[in-house]
C-alpha cells in the first residue's frame, strides 16, 4: 500500500490503527480516501487534515471512517442541498407537525400520519432480493421512530425491458432476474412484518437497465400526543441499542451509494449490501412503539446509512449535547470485528432509543418479553463531541458540528433547452385499433396483477380502495389507494405515486410539474384532496454539469407546481449517481402524494358502473406529445412536452371533489399513459362494461391527439343518468361530454375504434404475468 | 354474560401480524379481547406482565408469519405451544371454549393437532398440513365462501348453510392435504367442513376462486366437537363493507360479512 509508512497500529488486543494524515502528501491522501473506502475529494481530505492538526494528534482509522460515512452525498446532501433550499423546502403549512426521520402531518384532531420515500437503488441492482428487502426495513424504521404505526408501503420500481434479448453491458444483471428478485423482496419481507403494500408502479426502459430504481415508501398513524422525537432529551441520558446484532453486512453503503455503479460493483460491494431480518424487525417494531406509548423514552432514531457512526452523532447533536460511547458493548453477530467497522456498519433491524436513567429497567423488560436484544450503549454528555471507548481505551474523540458539518457544494450545472421545441416529428400510426391494443399491451400500461397479487395489500383491514379495482376476479388499475387508518372512523387516507421520467428527459421543468400533476389526479380521481407530499428525486452523477441541470429543472418544476398548490414536502430524499455501464438513467422525480377524504363512504373507484351512464372528460387536451407513449412506441420524435396551467389544475380538483362529495361521479380515472383512449379503455376493463365515444366534428390528426396526447389535469367522469345538468353546471367549461357506457364493446365509430371489452382485458392482463412466468 | 365479560386471548409471537384486526373484531362487539404474547402464558414474562390461558374465554390465533414460518408455517409456533401449554390448551378446548385459527392460526392449529383431531382433542402429531399453493406463490386476492356446514360449528351460527360471503385470502400455503386419502369424506361424514371456495354464482370453480388448490375447495375445517375452527380466508379483515372489494359497485348493508364469524363466537360465550 501507497502510504503504509503513515500507519500504526496501536498495541492493543483489538484491531486500531492510527493514520498520520498530517505527513501524507496528495498522492497519499486520495490513496488513501480510495483504499479506505472514504469517497473524499482531495479538497475534503485537506479539510479534514487541518482539523487534525488543529487537535493536534493524528486520527485513528475508526474517526476517518466516521467521516467518509458522515460527509457521504448520501449521508449530508452536498450536491442537491442548496437546489433543495431554493424550491422545496419551507413550504409552510400549519399541518406539518414534524420534519423529522419522516414527515408527520395532520390526520385529524387527534391523530397524525407521518410519510417519507427514499431509495435503495444501487443494493438492488446488485442483489435485488436482500436490496429491496432492506429498502423495506430502512423506510419502516424512519416510520417508526416518529412514534407511528406503519399503515402502508408503497413500491415504484424502474427496470430495463423485461423480455430484453439483446447483450446486456458487462455487469449488468438481466432485467427479468432483478423484477423478479426485487418483487419477491418486497413480498418475503412486506408481508412479513404485517404492513401492507397499497400503492407503487413499474417503469420499463432501456435506460434503467444497467442502475434499476428501487424507491420505498412508507406511511404510518400515530396519536398526535405520542409522536416521537429523533433526538435525545438532553445531556445524562442513557442510549439503547435495541434490535438486530452488528456485523459486516453492509459496510460502506452510503459510500456505494453515493458513487456511480461499475462493472466489478457485483464484486467489490456485495458487503455493502444489508441482509434484512423481517422476523426480528416485526417484533422490534412493536417493542419501539410500546415504550414510546408509555413515555419511556425520550427519542429514538434508526440506524440506517452509516450505522452507529451518524446515530449517535445526529441524536445528541439535535438536542445541543453529545455523547460516550462502550462501542465494546454493541452485540455482534461474529467475533472478531474492528472497531470502525462495528462503528460504520449497516447491519438491519436496529434502532436506537434515548431515555432517562430510571426508565430503563422497565424498556428492557418490555424488550425482553418480545425477545428482542436491547443494550444500552452511551451516555449523553454536555459537551457537543462523540467520544468512543473500547474497554477503558479512547479511540473516537471528535467534535460533533466538524463530523455531522459536512461539505455544501454549488456545483456547475447547465441546462438545454427541451428539443421538441423545434423537433415534433409525428409517427407512422398503424389503424387505431392496433394503436390502442398496442398501448394497451404495452409494458408501461399492461396490468401489474402478477407483481400486486404477491403483496399483502389487505393486511390490517383497512384496504378501503386497493391497486386493482372491479369485479371479484375481473379487475382493471386504480388510481390512488385508500384506507382507514383509524378503527371506527370514516376519515381515509389515500396513497398514490406520480411520476413520468420520459417527459422529464426531454424537459425537466415541465417533467417536474407532470409527476406532480400525476400524484394529485390519481388522489382526486378517488375524492381524496391532496395535502401532502414526499419525494425520491432519482438522478445522475451530479458532478456532470448536464445531470445537475435537469435535476435543478426538475425540483423547480415540481417545487413551484407543489408552493402554488400548498402541498408541503416535510420529508423526502435525493438519490444521485445513478449510472452505470450502459449509462445514465432516465431522470426520475418520484412523487408520492398524500390525500385525505372524510369519509371514505364517498370514495369512488376507477371501473365503470353502470349503462348508460355519460362519460365526461375533465380537462383540456392539447397537441403536447413530446415523451408520450404513441411517440416512443411508434417512433415520433421531439414534440412539446405536457405543462401544467397551475390554477387550471387547482380549479379542476376542488370542482371534482366538490362533484364526488356530491355523489355526481359513480367512477373517475385520471388520463395518463395513453391518454384519453386508454383511460377509457381501463374502465371499461375494470367495470366490465363497455363504451361509445363521440369527441365531435374532428379528424386526422386532431383526433390522434384527442384520443392519446398526454396533457396533464385530466380525468374521465362517468355521471349517472339524470345528473349530468348538475354536473355539467357545476363544472362549467372544465368538462366535455364525450359518450355513454354501454355495451360490451368501446366503439368510438369516427375513429374508427371498435374493440370488445374481452379482447381489451386480454391484452392488457397478460404481458408481464407471460414473461414473468 | 354481558359482552365486555367476554375474555378473548389473541395469542401472538414475533411474526403474527394481524392481532390488530383480530383484537378489533372482538372489541367492536364489546366484547374485552387482549393481546397476549407467548411469553406472558408460559412464564417467560416480568411478574407483571404474566397471564394465565384459563381466565380467557375465547382463544384467536391471528394471522401472520410466525418466526418467519421459515420450516412449515406454523410449525414454530405450535411447537412452542406445545411445549408450554399443551395441558391448558387440551383443557381449554374440552371446555368447549372457542378456539379460532385464521390464516397462519389455522396453520397452527393443523400442527399442533387441534385439527382435524379425528380421534383425540389434540393429536399427538400433526395429520394433516397446509401446503404450498398450486400457483407456487403468495396470492393475495378476494375469495368467496359458502358456509357447507350443517350445523356442527359454532362459529357459523350466524351465517345460514349455503349462503355465500366475502372474506379476503392472503396466503402461500393454502392447501389442505393429509396422508389420509378419505380426509376430505371424514371430515364431511363428521360434519367438519365449514367454508369451501365458491365463484360469484355459489359453484365450486377452481382456480382462481380457489386460490390454493385445495382439495374439494375446502377452505375451512372444524374439530369434530365444532368449537376449534380453523379457515385460510381472513373474516377479521371484513368487519366494514368498506374493505369489501367490490363495495363501490353498490352495497346492501354497511356491515362486512367477516363480522357473523364473530358474532357467533360471541353467541356461543354468552349462551
Amino acid at each position: 500500500m501507497a502510504y503504509d509508512r503513515l500507519l500504526r497500529k496501536r498495541p492493543l488486543p483489538f484491531p486500531l490503527t492510527e493514520v498520520d494524515i498530517l505527513s501524507a502528501s496528495d498522492d497519499e491522501l486520495m490513496t488513501m480516501s480510495r483504499d479506505m473506502g472514504l469517497s473524499m475529494s482531495l479538497d475534503e481530505m485537506h479539510t479534514v487534515r487541518d482539523y487534525f492538526h488543529k487537535e493536534g494528534r493524528v486520527p485513528t482509522d475508526i474517526e476517518l471512517q466516521s467521516l467518509g460515512q458522515a460527509w457521504s452525498e448520501h449521508c449530508c446532501y452536498k450536491s442537491s442541498r442548496v437546489i433543495l433550499k431554493e424550491f422545496l423546502l419551507g413550504i409552510e403549512h400549519p399541518d406539518v407537525l414534524s420534519r423529522g426521520d419522516a414527515g408527520v402531518m395532520v390526520f385529524d384532531d387527534d391523530y397524525a400520519y407521518a410519510l417519507r420515500i427514499e431509495s435503495h437503488n444501487h443494493p438492488s441492482a446488485i442483489e435485488p432480493y436482500g436490496g429491496a428487502a432492506t429498502g423495506i426495513g430502512g423506510i419502516l424504521r424512519d416510520v417508526v421512530c416518529m412514534g407511528a404505526q406503519p399503515v402502508a408501503l408503497i413500491d415504484p420500481l424502474c427496470f430495463g425491458p423485461v423480455d430484453r434479448k439483446e447483450e446486456l453491458p458487462p455487469g449488468v444483471k438481466h432485467p427479468r432476474y432483478l423484477v423478479s428478485g426485487v418483487v419477491a423482496g418486497i413480498r418475503d419481507y412486506g408481508n412479513r412484518v404485517g404492513v401492507p403494500t397499497l400503492s407503487g408502479g413499474f417503469f420499463f426502459d432501456p435506460r434503467y437497465t444497467g442502475n434499476c430504481l428501487v424507491n420505498v415508501g412508507c406511511v404510518g398513524i400515530v396519536p398526535r400526543d405520542e409522536i416521537t422525537q429523533n433526538f435525545v432529551g438532553g445531556p445524562g441520558e442513557v442510549m439503547i441499542l435495541c434490535g438486530g446484532r452488528t456485523g459486516r453486512d453492509g459496510i460502506h453503503g452510503v459510500t456505494f451509494a453515493s458513487a456511480e455503479l461499475k462493472e466489478t460493483s457485483d464484486e467489490d460491494s456485495r458487503g455493502a449490501v444489508q441482509l434484512g431480518d423481517p422476523i426480528t424487525k416485526e417484533p422490534l417494531m412493536h417493542a419501539c412503539l410500546e415504550v414510546n406509548r408509555r413515555k419511556l423514552i425520550t427519542g429514538m432514531k434508526d440506524l440506517g446509512g452509516g450505522g452507529l457512526s451518524c446515530v449517535v452523532g445526529e441524536m445528541a447533536l439535535e438536542a445541543g449535547c453529545g455523547s460516550e460511547v462502550r462501542l465494546d458493548r454493541v452485540p455482534l453477530k461474529e467475533e472478531g470485528l474492528a472497531p470502525w467497522e462495528i462503528w460504520v456498519s449497516e447491519s438491519q433491524e436496529r434502532m436506537m432509543l434515548a431515555a432517562k436513567e430510571e426508565n430503563v429497567p422497565e424498556i428492557l423488560d418490555i424488550f425482553r418479553t418480545w425477545d428482542v436484544l436491547a443494550t444500552p450503549v452511551a451516555r449523553t454528555i454536555p459537551q457537543k463531541r462523540t467520544r468512543v471507548f473500547w474497554d477503558d481505551e479512547l479511540i473516537f474523540d471528535m467534535d460533533l458540528e466538524f463530523l455531522t458539518g459536512g461539505p455544501l457544494y454549488c456545483r456547475p450545472h447547465t441546462v438545454s433547452k427541451p428539443e421538441g421545441l423545434e423537433v415534433d416529428e409525428w409517427p407512422e400510426l398503424p389503424d387505431r385499433n392496433r394503436v390502442l391494443l398496442s398501448l394497451l399491451s404495452d409494458l408501461n400500461v399492461a396490468s401489474k396483477e402478477w407483481a400486486i397479487r404477491q403483496y399483502d395489500h389487505e393486511v390490517r383491514g383497512a384496504t378501503v380502495l386497493r391497486p386493482l379495482t372491479g369485479h371479484i376476479n375481473r379487475v382493471g388499475p386504480g388510481d390512488a389507494s385508500v384506507i382507514q387508518p383509524v378503527l371506527g372512523r370514516w376519515k381515509g387516507l389515500g396513497i398514490s405515486v406520480g411520476c413520468n421520467p420520459w417527459f422529464t428527459a426531454l424537459d425537466p421543468y415541465n417533467g417536474g410539474l407532470s409527476s406532480l400533476d400525476e400524484a394529485c389526479r390519481n388522489l382526486v380521481a378517488t375524492g381524496c384532496r391532496p395535502h401532502s407530499l414526499s419525494n425520491c428525486l432519482n438522478f445522475g452523477n451530479p458532478e456532470k454539469p448536464d445531470r445537475l441541470g435537469q435535476f435543478r429543472e426538475a425540483v423547480r418544476g415540481f417545487g413551484e407546481l407543489a408552493r402554488h398548490l400548498n402541498l408541503p414536502i416535510p420529508s423526502g430524499n435525493v438519490s444521485l449517481y445513478n449510472e452505470a455501464p450502459g449509462g445514465v438513467v432516465l431522470p426520475t422525480p418520484m412523487i408520492m402524494g398524500l390525500g385525505r377524504i372524510d369519509d371514505v363512504r364517498k370514495a369512488v373507484s376507477s371501473d365503470m358502473k353502470h349503462e348508460g351512464s355519460a362519460l365526461y372528460l375533465v380537462g383540456k387536451t392539447k397537441k403536447e406529445m413530446g415523451g408520450s407513449l404513441i411517440y416512443r412506441l411508434f417512433g415520433g420524435k421531439g414534440g412539446q412536452v405536457p405543462g401544467v396551467e397551475f390554477d387550471r389544475l387547482s380549479l379542476s380538483m376542488n370542482l371534482l371533489l366538490k362533484a364526488m362529495d356530491k355523489g355526481l361521479v359513480r367512477s373517475c380515472h385520471d388520463c395518463s399513459d395513453g391518454g384519453l383512449a386508454v383511460a377509457v379503455a381501463e374502465m371499461c376493463i375494470a367495470g366490465d362494461i363497455g363504451a361509445e365515444l363521440n369527441l365531435g366534428p374532428i379528424s386526422g390528426k386532431d383526433l390522434d391527439v384527442a384520443l392519446f396526447s398526454e396533457s396533464n389535469s385530466r380525468w374521465v367522469a362517468e355521471v349517472p343518468v339524470g345528473k349530468e345538468g348538475e354536473f355539467e353546471t357545476l363544472m362549467g367549461d372544465l368538462v366535455q361530454r364525450i359518450g355513454r357506457s354501454g355495451g360490451t364493446k368501446l366503439i368510438a365509430p369516427v375513429a374508427g375504434i371498435d374493440l370488445k371489452v374481452e379482447e381489451m382485458r386480454q391484452r392488457w392482463s397478460e404481458p408481464l404475468a407471460k414473461i414473468m412466468g | 354474560m354481558r359482552p365486555e365479560d367476554v375474555k378473548v386471548c389473541v395469542l401472538r409471537i414475533e411474526g403474527t401480524n394481524c392481532e390488530d384486526e383480530t383484537f378489533n373484531a372482538f372489541k367492536i362487539l364489546g366484547a374485552d379481547p387482549e393481546k397476549v404474547h407467548l411469553n406472558q402464558l408460559d412464564g417467560h414474562a416480568p411478574e407483571l406482565m404474566q397471564r394465565s390461558l384459563e381466565d380467557y374465554d375465547v382463544l384467536a390465533l391471528p394471522g401472520g408469519f410466525s418466526a418467519g414460518d421459515y420450516i412449515r408455517a406454523g410449525a414454530i409456533f405450535a411447537a412452542r405451544i406445545r411445549s408450554a401449554l399443551s395441558v391448558d390448551l387440551t383443557r381449554f378446548v374440552e371446555q368447549e371454549k372457542p378456539v379460532i385459527g385464521i390464516c397462519n392460526g389455522f396453520q397452527i392449529l393443523v400442527e399442533l393437532g387441534l385439527l382435524p383431531a379425528f380421534e383425540e382433542t389434540m393429536s399427538p402429531m400433526p395429520t394433516a398440513a397446509l401446503f404450498t399453493n398450486d400457483s407456487a406463490r403468495f396470492e393475495c386476492r378476494p375469495t368467496l365462501l359458502r358456509n357447507d356446514n350443517r350445523g356442527n360449528c359454532l362459529f357459523t351460527s350466524r351465517i345460514p348453510k349455503g349462503e355465500v360471503v366475502m372474506f379476503p385470502s392472503a396466503h402461500a400455503e393454502g392447501k389442505l392435504l393429509s396422508m389420509d386419502p378419505d380426509l376430505v369424506e371424514r371430515l364431511d361424514d363428521n360434519d367438519q367442513i365449514v367454508f369451501r371456495y365458491v365463484d360469484q354464482d355459489g359453484e365450486q370453480s377452481g382456480y382462481p376462486w380457489n386460490p390454493n388448490g385445495s382439495p374439494d375447495d375446502v377452505a375451512g375445517i372444524c374439530n369434530p366437537a365444532g368449537n376449534v375452527l380453523g379457515l385460510m380466508p381472513h373474516p377479521e379483515r371484513a368487519l366494514s363493507r368498506f374493505t369489501h372489494p367490490d363495495w363501490t359497485r353498490g352495497y346492501e348493508k354497511e356491515e362486512g360479512d367477516g363480522l357473523a364469524v364473530f358474532r357467533s363466537i360471541m353467541d356461543h360465550v354468552r349462551g
